[in-house]
């Protein structure tokens, strides 16, 4: 295997650089699911039915919690990849692990969240605007569950194996994952709730 | 420890807190729709430059050509999907 030691290590051999490319075509896809959920929600927003809309439901103080969380994360994973470009191995785990308790918290807030909503009559069978919601959100926080797992399991690797070219690649992969959850919540965030609220 | 704090990513974050707030003004000033919507669209897809070049680092691998092609697609394919879903379904019978 060429080793190139004038790049990063998780672009250092033609396979990781391959990789992380894969990886972008792969979050292309996501873009376009993603915007399936958007497009049903937006078309299915004013059908609430008998059930509670949107304006009624969505909360100051939670909707910040999570996007507080999820946007610190974003920038702790993104130290986390920069300490790992400086080969300081303790400092990486460390933002990582950081990382995934914010991502934590924020998966915390939106079960609070939906616990809350179903306690006021708000379930996913409700309305088909609540069924969309549930669908966009929920989506959303199996991807961010998943990350928790995949980021795990990437702090153990790098624990038992050091930082190679497999390792951080592995580690830069999953960064990417990680902002790209970032970038959905924004727009959940913005066209979601805000837009539901004003 | 200053070295693990990159001036240029501390600065990113801070200002995708400033665009959350300035999203936040649409609720807390009493905007017509169309003004809120438009200063939701710019914060949204600023903050989502902002990840995509300051988090990511789409441009900095000989990849760049090919990852920005693919992320516009992506654009492009969202667009087309909940606009074309709007027109078909909503704004066609108005």
């Amino acid at each position: 295997m060429k080793i190139d030691n004038s790049l990063p290590l998780e672009y250092s051999t033609e396979e990781n650089r391959l990789k992380i490319f894969g990886f972008w075509i792969f979050l292309g896809a996501e873009i376009a699911l993603f915007a399936t959920l958007f497009a049903t929600y937006f078309v299915l927003v004013d059908g609430t039915g008998n059930g509670p809309t949107g304006e009624h439901l969505f909360k100051v103080p939670t909707l910040m919690f999570q996007t507080i969380f999820l946007l610190t994360s974003s920038f702790t994973i993104g130290l986390g990849i920069n300490a790992m470009r400086l080969g300081r191995q303790k400092a990486t785990i460390g933002f990582f692990i950081i990382t995934l308790i914010l991502g934590l918290g924020f998966l915390g807030v939106e079960i609070y969240e939906f616990v809350e909503y179903v306690h006021e009559g708000a379930t996913i069978q409700t309305s088909a605007f609540l069924s969309s919601l549930f669908t966009l959100l929920g989506t959303h926080g199996a991807h961010v569950t998943l990350g928790l797992f995949w980021g795990t399991f990437i702090i153990m690797q790098i624990k038992k194996r050091g930082m190679t070219p497999e390792t951080t690649n592995k580690a830069f992969i999953f960064s990417l994952y990680w902002h790209f959850l970032d970038v959905v919540w924004i727009f959940i965030f913005s066209f979601v709730y805000l837009k539901g609220m004003m | 420890m200053k070295e693990l704090f990159p001036r240029g990513q501390v600065m990113g974050f801070a200002f995708s807190l400033v665009l959350t707030l300035v999203a936040l003004s649409v609720i807390m000033f009493d905007l017509s729709l169309k003004m809120g919507v438009i200063i939701l669209l710019v914060t949204a897809f600023m903050q989502a430059a902002l990840q995509l070049v300051m988090f990511m680092h789409a441009g900095e691998s000989e990849d760049k050509a090919s990852i920005y092609t693919n992320v516009y697609y992506g654009l492009f394919v969202a667009l087309v999907t909940i606009f074309g879903t709007m027109l078909t379904m909503i704004w066609g019978y108005q």
